[in-house]
């Protein structure tokens, strides 16, 4: 199996599992619990049926949309992930160019393994910061600072981690960053030496844009559990959000908002967006998946600010259908999570490429000739 | 397993699987994407529950019914689907003999590898010619002179392929038409040895509607939604297909419509027929099932042209379900795809035979006797 044979979701991960130590692909791979909310968060669009228009005479549909003030050409872009280093060498500098060169966005995580400084340097598209409030608030300060310099467009601050979600996968794989090696995982990344090669021969693994505030950046052997325990205020509150906001002053989401309520009150303290996520079902299982939610909320704040739909993602028709029900966009992190381990930055201009042509194609099946005309009287939800 | 193992839809599928190269085979069998809409085109059946009346005198079972201005003696047809010859040798001249046989409409696809000139001088059954619109626009009028000439009753003209659906399973097969013989695919040529001697052996390979005009006619390899997308014309509008309705002067059906307004629309332009239709799943995933959507369109117009529930159906309470909501017939392609692959002709005639007998039965357990003592107050709609 190789690249050429990834025509979706599921190739894509087959071909990362391959090429991943264990430990390393059921961290992408695993949510929390019993992954009932990881599995929902995608099977729920299956109980949404879209109604296609015929001869509509549309021949280039239009996918492009505007979020944090830049226009994308597609709705859908690379959610800020944690680690990239450890799915490929070039890590977010892949996902970067990848993004750029499908003119759509990029995230970058407060825990990426390159420092955002580098990324404004390989890339002029439109870029997303993800912050985390750290216990230390001056990390904040500076991580907001440095993004304003390199010209991030947008901010999105998590509020679904105000603790870390119950991984049991990283339990029994033992996995930690940088990746300690137990007798057990030792076999495991044994076996895939070439992975352990590039790890070794490569640039040092470490959290790039935290590494000269906390020593867990690079030294210790962590598990991300025990990080985001550690590391991150379980104090956060609303205020401290718009602290943010007023500090930013330019586009700004809460990544993570699930209630109608919380969607209300985000605009009240002047967030501009709201990314509709149960972080890929990595936190509350048994939480409410994005899509089941999306209506709700739309329906509620979609004029006052973007939703962003992010979560269980895998087809152009899933964007479809988020965007019918009232998003501005979608975004996903497991989708090309896994291409970037498949194939570098090809592997992920791959997966775009495909979510693209899919996108296109079923625009044209749906007789829609821009985004605008998916709306709810596009879609009808089964019981 | 042989055809009188056969008892329904998995039977068929199951033997066709046996005979068919697996390029092809997969070719039938798949679906868009994920095959969501595929799978629920059928499991939409199964949110319906039929309520019986009981003590009605049923001896005698009509099924006959009128489309297009002809009576069936099925409640059910032939939907037009292409190139019949890969799935036996025999291909459109099985599956049109078999139609005769039980006096209901077979459809002929413009990929068809039979002539409509030899369909119509073999069978004298009602007959549908199924139109896509090329780019071609000369191509175009000769489709449509050549099933005028040919006496064909209906045009109906394909609208949910303006664009190839992502048909994953011909991906990984390399499924072209005509075959290509790739490593992979050779391999399993070579295990369905029969399949190959025939397909050699039982005269050429062709399109005869489209020879002329272009060359996937004939010799070049190409995959069906790669033929979408390149041949058909993407800019379709309801003013070609109004034309193509008055150009052609007879019963005209739009194939593949799934919203009300886009049916309204079709009565407008003089459409007398629609199928309610997802090409089978194969096309836009996560659609609508047209089960799903018929209720909603038959109240709309199906006082004003013939609403056909295409799609998904593997038994007669299927049909009975659809004609219960107001669908004047149903119409399915692999509903005896399978069975052609299976047995050619026998095979397509037992598949017939099947649907007729379970229709029958199941309208005695009923309390119907004919097709119009169907209506909804026969039907429980489990989530409503």
């Amino acid at each position: 199996m190789n690249l050429k044979d990834c025509h979706n979701f599921n190739d894509f991960r087959k071909l990362a599992k391959k090429k991943l130590p264990s430990p390393i692909f059921h961290y992408i791979d695993g949510g929390a619990d019993d992954e009932i909310t990881l599995k929902r968060n995608t099977s729920s669009f299956d109980k949404c049926d879209l109604i296609p228009n015929v001869l509509a005479g549309v021949n280039k549909p239009d996918l492009s949309t505007t979020i944090f003030g830049r226009k994308i050409d597609m709705p859908i872009f690379l959610s800020p992930t944690a680690m990239q280093r450890l799915y490929d060498p070039e890590g977010d500098k892949a996902s970067a160019r990848a993004a750029e060169k499908f003119g759509t966005m990029y995230g970058m995580s407060t825990m990426a393994t390159t420092s955002i400084e580098e990324i404004a340097n390989v890339s002029s598209g439109p870029k997303l910061f993800q912050l985390y409030i750290h216990k230390d608030k001056s990390l904040t300060d500076d991580l907001i600072e440095r993004c304003k310099r390199a010209n991030f467009d947008g901010l999105c601050l998590t509020v679904d981690t105000i603790v870390a979600g119950n991984r049991e996968r990283d339990y029994k794989t033992g996995f930690t960053t940088p990746p300690k090696l137990t007798l057990k995982s030792l076999i495991e990344f044994g076996i895939k030496p070439k992975w352990v090669l590039n790890y070794f021969i490569n640039r040092k693994f470490e959290l790039a844009n935290v590494k000269h505030i906390t020593d867990k950046g690079t030294n210790i052997t962590k598990s991300v559990i025990d990080y985001v325990n550690e590391q991150y205020d379980p104090q956060m509150n609303w205020n401290d959000a718009e602290y943010c906001i007023k500090k930013w002053n330019g586009p700004f989401a809460l990544k993570g908002v699930m209630s109608v309520e919380d969607a209300k009150k985000a605009i009240d303290i002047g967030c501009t967006a709201i990314i509709i996520s149960n972080h890929g079902g990595r936190q509350l299982d048994g939480s409410i998946s994005p899509f089941d939610q999306l209506k709700n909320i739309s329906d509620a704040v979609g004029d006052k600010l973007e939703i962003i739909l992010d979560g269980g993602v895998r087809r152009g028709t899933h964007i479809l259908k988020a965007i019918a029900a009232g998003a501005k966009a979608c975004s996903f992190g497991k989708m090309f999570l896994f291409s970037l381990a498949a194939g570098g930055q090809a592997g992920v201009e791959r997966a775009l490429q495909n979510i693209h042509d899919e996108l296109k194609r079923n625009m044209l099946l749906m007789g829609c000739k821009n985004l605008k005309e998916l709306n709810q009287s596009k879609i009808i939800y089964r019981k | 397993m042989k055809l009188s193992d056969c008892y329904n839809f998995s039977d068929f599928r199951k033997l066709a699987k046996k005979k068919l190269p697996s390029p092809i085979f997969h070719y039938i069998d798949g679906a868009a994407d994920d095959e969501i809409t595929y799978r629920r085109n059928t499991s939409a059946f199964d949110d319906v529950d039929l309520v019986p009346n009981v003590l009605r005198g049923v001896e005698n079972v009509d099924l006959s019914t009128t489309i297009f201005g002809k009576k069936l003696d099925l409640p059910f047809y032939l939907a037009p689907t292409a190139l019949q010859r890969l799935f036996h040798y025999d291909g459109e001249r099985a599956v049109g003999k078999a139609a005769q046989k039980f006096n209901t409409m077979f459809g002929v696809s413009a990929l068809a590898t039979v002539s409509v000139e030899e369909i119509s001088s073999m069978i004298d059954t009602p007959k549908m010619f199924q139109f896509y619109f090329h780019k071609d626009r000369g191509l175009n009028d000769s489709c449509l002179e050549r099933a005028k000439a040919a006496k064909f009753d209906v045009m109906a003209l394909t609208v949910d392929t303006i664009t190839g659906g992502n048909r994953e399973r011909d991906l990984r097969t390399g499924f072209t038409s005509p075959p290509k013989l790739t490593l992979s695919s050779l391999f399993s040529f070579a295990t369905k040895p029969m399949w190959g001697i025939n397909y050699l052996t039982r005269g050429k390979f062709e399109l005869p509607h489209l020879q002329d005009y272009v060359k996937e006619g004939t010799s070049t390899n190409t995959s069906i939604g790669n033929y979408f997308s390149t041949m058909l014309d993407q800019s379709m509008n309801w003013n070609d297909a109004e034309k193509l309705c008055s150009q052609w002067g007879g019963h005209f059906a739009l194939k593949g419509v799934m919203s009300v307004e886009d049916a309204k629309r079709a009565v407008d332009i003089g459409c007398t027929g629609i199928m309610v239709s997802n090409h089978g799943g194969r096309q836009l995933d996560g659609s609508r099932s047209p089960f799903d959507q018929l209720a909603e369109i038959v109240d709309a117009v199906g006082d004003k042209l013939d609403v056909i529930c295409e799609g998904g159906i593997h038994r007669g309470t299927h049909i009975l379900k659809a004609l219960s909501i107001g669908a004047k017939a149903c119409s399915g392609g692999r509903l005896y795809l399978y069975a052609l692959a299976a047995a050619g002709q026998a095979g397509v005639e037992r598949a017939l035979d099947q649907y007729r007998k379970e229709l029958e039965r199941d309208m005695k357990l009923m309390g119907c006797t004919k097709i119009s003592d169907l209506n909804r107050d026969n039907l429980k709609f489990r989530n409503k």
